[in-house]
């Protein structure tokens, strides 16, 4: 290694050689050498050799290594001189976007850089290395917080005081915009919102801000987001850069793409007047697109894509055929050596623009759009740009037709007229006329195509873009091989694209040989620069334009400076000299003459630098055009997949089709085979059913036959049974033959036996003749006598026996019956309990029901004392309201009364007539006010007429009695009454005779009669009549209530009416008197009242003794029960 | 009632594991199948087990003699009832003591007050005394219990005569048998009762004239009301105690008499039911379980 090192050490300077195949085996052998080496050696060796050489090659090889390199541009940061060169070098290597690069925010150099940026007070290295930060961004996307403060800081820091730095300073802004909206925004809030800083503010920021849309990010981001590394993830960096892009409203800055293809039409026309004006000087309108496209704008870039492509697919496909994507691919894949070789002019831009076919429509249009604009501002110049950028598009449309084709003649006019004087390059013209052609052929072939995918991606603009953009190009590509001049023109106008951006140094110097219409480059230079001091007097005012364009315009005027002075055959150092004084004048007007020279370098670097940016922009470009590419090719492959599928489909629908006709075809064999089967299977089942009739004629013959066999069967056992009866018969006849002939045998032998008992007899009877002789001859014995009398005592005995036996039965039968009746006794006792039991369920439920009935009657009476209480209230009341009539008319009552009671008693005592009574005791109702009803039962007259006669006694006390009180009875007028009248009670019933009893009789005899027996009810309801009288100190009226009552109890002593004497005493008494007078001395008890009440207690002792014993007996009932019971 | 051979031979079993009132439903309509019902069984019942609600009026009649004993009178004297009832609120009608807006307790107020012969005059009639604030308080209960207005009123007469009848003597003591019980369950709480002097003021009224009507929900109440109709008030003490022992700890953090009061007199109405229940295993617990024997 060490050996080595000096080696390579040495070879460094080799690098520099011209010879290839040497400097191919260097190179490999340095790359080697990093690869394998763990030192940094070599490494710094070749980094100190490109700072002091600043060679290529070994920039080259240094943008492959990572880590070593960047401790080592980090150290030589720090060294102001080789600050320069190292950001260079750190530009380089970020451009070649190496894989590590997104680790550089980790290593310090990004802070040294970010260090040097806010320290460093030299432009060039500013520049340079805000540049090289621009570049850097989109690849550290997700850089801190604290990164992210230090780029804005050193946005806020930069101050612009060049051109370069404001333009470069523009692109950070840009950068920063796209990337951190949020996070920015409030930087500059911030960092802006200061006074001191206000001024900045209103000259640089404020421009800027003017050429930046808002970003969606600001409504839906937040700081954070924007920080979040997730975010950008997904984005790659040509990703970013387009990002940033978008949000751009520069032309210069912006993205055509998606989206923002539609570029506002009252700005754009603007900056394409400028960009005409400085470009071209308005001079051809019909390319000045092509001419931006040295400038790297995605529009006018794009809009030279078709042509380009379309040059190479005319150039390879000679029937010029359509410019389908597979055909375009290979001439975007490689545009740079084509275009090298064979369009060296057009190479520079074919360089930026990486044509893709899909976008042909869009830069086509934009193109012609720009075409439009161009021409109109052209004309502006002239005549009409005043209203043009007032009026709206679609209602100019027709106007600026004919304004544009007016123009145009003009236009192509002066074209001619220029043409005659620019010395241009024959060379040039064979590949140029193959270029149009085919253009022409081309959109001839396309326009179907065209028109279609124009319309539908352009929307609004459908219309005119064609008419006004694309005839004026049909028109003038008509004319193209008539008049080849106006071809060279346009490629003269082509030209100073390039020569744009030539003033940048190293790398184009080989260019600056191939660039040969220089002559015509200066030309339109010249006329450039006094386009842009006209312009610039016009435009100034209407929009600050962009830094870039300032830039352009400067670098415009440089090299239109720069060409001046070539035109007049001067050396370029002096060109050079002359633009670093325009820009010098322009730019720093304050530096000294003296070291022009350096700054001129500087001033070559940082175009330089510029040039390397807008390089790697274009790169980032074209990256993205590759995979946008990429994804048409899928789409272009899909939809041919899609149509063969759609093929395919069609053939299997007509397969479809042939198989349902077959399948027709075979439904209707089907049908016929259907048909015959149905043919055949009635004619077998007419067969069937023949053949079923056939066998159901047999059955029944069969059935018949069986029958007959049946009967010729019975018949059969008929006769057999007959045989075996026959047979049977015989049988027995044999049978009986046999028994006959045994029975004969016997008989014999029995005949033979009783000739053989005769004889015994015979020789018996000889016997007893001899024993009788003999008895005779011995005499009669006792013994026959006793043998007698022994028979005879048995058989009484016998006797006896028999009779005893009969006893014994009788008794068991009588015993019997006393069990049976006894049983029958414990039934009957058991019934008895059971009927008892009964009994006292009954009784009790009727005490239940009675105990019911009995508080309903308890509720029932007082309800009546309240009734009568708040009568009596509602009397006293009436009587103490109008006292005064009831002074005029009740002493007449007063006086009234005695007489009725004379009469009522008279009328009682004759029991003659009770209407008479009747009369004064309404008198007396009336008398007291009363609202007696007349409808009254008569039967109560004489009750009433006694009430009265009572109250006519009391006359004045009504009113003391208006108060129910306890204490009422006492004064009760009855009191003196009853003592004497207790007697009389038993007379007290109306006779019978009167039409008043046999009344009170057939009104309460079912009642009576019912109650009877119950003996208990009647001294109850009298009672009642009693307590409530009594209780309540009832008034006179009261009687009218109780008396149809007070009758009821009389008809139990009618079976004894006696008629006493005393029969004319008041009736008060007696009538509620009789029914509870013999039961008052029944009982023996004498209630506590009516010992307590004496006089009084008549009355009321009554009602009370009628209760208490009715009580009593209730409770001796119970106490029975109970003690049943118990 | 056990050895009832119509009774699932399970039924003790049921109890053992913890399954109450599983038969007594059934037990309960063989002993309503009796005719005449026996009282004292259905009392006894009524004091060992929950009654079914369904069943609750029906037995509560009985028991408190609304109903006879005999099921054919039932409905004879179930119309004596009825007639009685609308006469007494006819006869109040029409002397003007009530009107069609008188609340329904007010209703059987005076139809009590008539019946019980202490009505006052129409123009004397005064804002109820406490007597008349008790039966009120029983018979908003009762109205809750009951629907039909003729059986409320009838139900809430005859509970509180029967109550007075019954237990009208042996209410006094029942604050020294609360304070003996509490005693011997939580001499804590009985101290700081004693302490604070609340134990003097606590509502007896509420507690033991009422029974706790307007104290305790309608149906924690008639759980109570079940045993007191049946025969026991006793277990008023087991209640009240029970509502001390279960707020006991809300008991202690009141150091003020009136406090004290003011609680019990509103106590909480969500877990009465397991006031109620904890209180009856109470009763049973100091009392026994009252059998057939009475």
């Amino acid at each position: 290694m060490a050996r080595e090192q000096p080696n390579v050490g040495d070879l460094l300077p080799l690098l520099e050689t011209s010879d290839l195949h040497q400097l191919e085996e260097i190179r490999g052998l340095i790359n080697e050498q990093l690869s394998t080496e763990r030192g940094s050696m070599l490494l710094n060796g070749l980094v100190d050799y490109f700072l002091e050489t600043n060679s290529a090659q070994a920039m080259h090889i240094l943008s492959f290594s990572q880590r070593h390199l960047l401790d080592k541009m980090n150290e030589c940061m720090t060294k102001q001189a080789c600050r320069l060169p190292t950001l260079t070098l750190l530009g380089h290597v970020i451009r070649k976007q190496p894989s590590w690069i997104h680790k550089i925010a980790r290593y310090p150099l990004l802070l040294s850089l970010l260090k040097c940026l806010k320290t460093d007070t030299d432009v060039v290295v500013l520049i340079t290395g805000v540049l090289v930060l621009i570049t850097l961004l989109p690849m550290i996307p997700q850089a801190g917080k604290q990164h992210l403060w230090e780029y804005f800081d050193i946005f806020g820091r930069l101050e612009v005081y060049l051109i370069h730095l404001h333009a470069s300073v523009y692109s950070l802004f840009h950068r920063l915009y796209g990337m951190y909206p949020c996070n920015f925004v409030s930087y500059l809030r911030s960092h802006y919102s200061m006074k001191e800083n206000m001024e900045t503010f209103e000259e640089v920021v404020k421009p800027m801000l003017e050429h930046v849309r808002i970003h969606p990010e600001l409504v839906t981001g937040t700081k954070d987001h924007e920080l979040d590394p997730t975010r950008w993830k997904k984005y790659e960096i040509h990703d970013i850069v387009i990002e940033c892009a978008k949000v751009s409203l520069d032309p210069k800055e912006a993205s055509c793409e998606e989206g923002y293809a539609t570029m506002p039409e009252n700005f754009y026309p603007q900056n394409s007047t400028c960009e005409l004006n400085s470009s071209c000087g308005g001079k051809d309108p019909l390319w000045s697109p092509s001419s931006l496209c040295g400038m790297a704008t995605p529009p006018s870039s794009r809009g030279m894509s078709p042509n380009l492509e379309l040059s190479h697919s005319a150039s390879h496909l000679p029937t010029g055929g359509k410019g389908t994507p597979a055909s375009s691919t290979p001439a975007t894949s490689s545009p740079p050596p084509t275009l090298s070789d064979d369009f060296p002019i057009i190479s520079l831009p074919a360089n930026t623009v990486q044509s893709s076919p899909p976008r042909k429509v869009c830069s086509a249009v934009m193109m012609c759009s720009y075409l439009f604009v161009s021409l109109k501002d052209a004309g502006a110049a002239e005549n009409v740009s005043m209203t043009l950028t007032e009026l709206s598009v679609f209602m100019k449309k027709q106007e600026l037709e004919l304004q544009f084709r007016t123009e145009k003649e003009r236009e192509e006019a002066a074209i001619t007229e220029e043409l005659l004087k620019i010395t241009e390059d024959t060379q040039e013209l064979p590949g140029l006329r193959g270029f149009d052609s085919p253009f022409y052929h081309t959109t001839e072939t396309l326009t179907g195509s065209e028109t279609t995918a124009s319309t539908s991606a352009l929307g609004l603009e459908q219309s005119w873009p064609f008419q006004s953009g694309f005839t004026p190009i049909d028109h003038h590509l008509h004319r193209s091989p008539s008049a080849p001049d106006d071809e060279v023109g346009k490629l003269g106008m082509f030209s100073p694209s390039p020569c744009s951006k030539t003033p940048a140094p190293v790398p184009y110097e080989s260019f600056f040989d191939l660039a040969l219409p220089r002559a015509a480059s200066l030309f339109v230079g010249q006329k450039t620069s006094e386009a842009v001091h006209k312009v610039d007097g016009e435009e100034e005012g209407v929009v600050s334009a962009s830094p870039l364009e300032v830039l352009d315009r400067l670098v415009q005027q440089g090299s239109d400076a720069h060409d001046k002075v070539l035109k007049s055959c001067v050396y370029v150092c002096e060109a050079c000299d002359h633009v670093n004084y325009i820009i010098i004048t322009t730019a720093s007007p304050g530096s000294a003459p003296l070291d022009e020279l350096h700054t001129l370098r500087s001033q070559l670097l940082l175009l330089h630098n510029q040039l390397l940016y807008e390089r790697y922009k274009r790169e980032q470009h074209a990256v993205r055009n590759r995979r946008l590419l990429r994804r048409i090719i899928n789409a272009t492959a899909l939809e041919e997949q899609n149509n063969a599928m759609k093929d395919q489909l069609n053939l299997q629908s007509v397969d479809i089709l042939s198989l349902r006709e077959s399948l027709q075809v075979e439904q209707q064999r089907y049908r016929q085979l259907w048909d015959d089967r149905e043919t055949v299977v009635t004619r077998l089942h007419s067969q069937i059913r023949q053949l079923q009739q056939g066998r159901d004629d047999y059955y029944t013959k069969n059935q018949e036959l069986q029958s007959k066999l049946q009967e010729c069967q019975k018949r059969m056992d008929e006769l057999e049974a007959e045989l075996q009866r026959a047979n049977n018969k015989v049988c027995h006849t044999g049978h009986l033959l046999n028994q006959m002939t045994v029975k004969l045998s016997n008989s014999e032998s029995t005949q033979q036996q009783m000739s053989f008992l005769n004889k015994q007899l015979l020789l018996l009877g000889e016997a007893h003749k001899l024993s009788m002789q003999e008895l005779h001859h011995t005499g009669t014995d006792n013994t026959k006598e006793a043998q007698m009398l022994q028979v005879s005592y048995a058989k009484e005995v016998e006797t006896l026996r028999q009779s005893l036996l009969v006893q014994g039965q009788k008794l068991d039968a009588a015993q019997q019956r006393v069990a049976e009746l006894e049983t029958h006794l414990s039934k009957k006792e058991h019934l008895i309990a059971e009927q008892k039991k009964f009994l006292e369920d009954v009784k009790c439920q009727a005490k239940a029901e009675l105990q019911a009935s009995d508080s309903r009657y308890q509720a029932q009476r007082r309800i009546t004392q309240l009734l009568q209480t708040e009568l009596l209230q509602l009397y006293s009341r009436v009587e103490m309201e109008a006292p005064a009539s009831t002074a005029t008319s009740s002493p007449p009552g007063g006086r009234a009364d005695p007489h009725t009671l004379a009469d009522s008693r008279s009328g009682w005592g004759t029991h003659t007539n009770e209407e008479a009574a009747s009369r004064p005791s309404h008198d007396s109702a009336r008398g007291n006010g009363s609202t007696l009803s007349p409808g009254q039962p008569k039967a109560s007259n004489s009750s009433k007429s006694t009430a009265n006669s009572i109250n006519g006694s009391q006359d004045l006390a009504p009113p003391l009695l208006v108060e129910p009180s306890p204490s009422c009875p006492h004064v009760n007028p009855l009191a003196p009454l009853p003592p004497s009248d207790a007697p009389l009670t038993v007379g007290s019933y109306p006779s019978a005779k009167s039409f008043l009893g046999m009344r009170a009789r057939e009104l309460f005899r079912n009642k009576s009669e019912s109650q009877c027996d119950e003996e208990q009810p009647p001294p109850r309801l009298a009672g009642l009549a009693h307590g409530l009288k009594t209780e309540l100190c009832v008034e006179p009226p009261c009687p009218g209530y109780i008396v149809p009552v007070s009758p009821a109890p009389s008809p139990i002593p009618t079976p004894a009416p006696a008629p006493t004497p005393a029969a004319a005493t008041p009736l008060t008494v007696p009538t509620k008197e009789p029914p509870s007078e013999p039961k008052h001395r029944a009982s023996s008890q004498e209630s506590p009242r009516r010992k307590a009440g004496a006089g009084p207690g008549g009355g009321r002792g009554q009602g009370g003794s009628a209760r208490p014993r009715q009580q009593h007996l209730k409770i001796m009932d119970y106490n029975e029960t109970h003690h049943e019971h118990s | 009632m056990a050895d009832d051979p119509q009774r699932n031979f399970r039924s003790a079993y049921y109890e053992k594991v913890g399954f109450r009132g599983v038969e007594e439903k059934k037990s309960l309509e063989i002993l309503l199948k009796d005719n005449p019902l026996d009282l004292e069984k259905l009392s006894t019942f009524s004091q060992r087990f929950p009654l079914p609600s369904m069943y609750r009026i029906h037995v509560w009649k009985v028991l408190l003699g609304i109903l006879p004993p005999h099921s054919d009178s039932h409905n004879l004297v179930g119309g004596y009832r009825k007639e009685q009832y609308q006469d007494i609120l006819e006869a109040l009608e029409v002397m003007r003591y009530i009107n069609a807006a008188t609340p329904s307790t007010h209703v059987y107020l005076r139809m009590f007050q008539l019946e019980s012969q202490v009505l006052p005059r129409c123009s004397e009639t005064t804002a109820p005394d406490e007597e008349n604030e008790d039966f009120l308080s029983i018979s908003r209960a009762m109205e809750e219990i009951v629907d039909d207005p003729i059986d409320c009123y009838w139900l809430i007469k005859c509970f509180v005569n029967q109550f007075h009848t019954k237990f009208g003597d042996s209410l006094p003591h029942l604050p020294k048998s609360l304070e003996h019980y509490l005693s011997q369950e939580e001499p804590r709480l009985l101290n700081h009762l004693k302490n604070t002097g609340a134990l003097a003021q606590l509502p007896y009224g509420l507690w033991f004239r009422r029974c706790f009507a307007g104290c305790l929900p309608e149906s924690s109440l008639q759980r109570v009301w079940d045993k007191v109709i049946s025969g026991s008030c006793k277990i008023l003490v087991f209640v009240a105690l029970e509502i001390l022992l279960s707020y006991k700890i809300m008991l202690m953090g009141i150091n003020r008499p009136e406090g004290v009061v003011k609680f019990l007199c509103n106590i909480p109405q969500e877990n009465t039911d397991a006031i109620v229940t904890k209180a009856i295993d109470l009763w049973h617990k100091y009392c026994g379980t009252p059998m057939h024997a009475v």
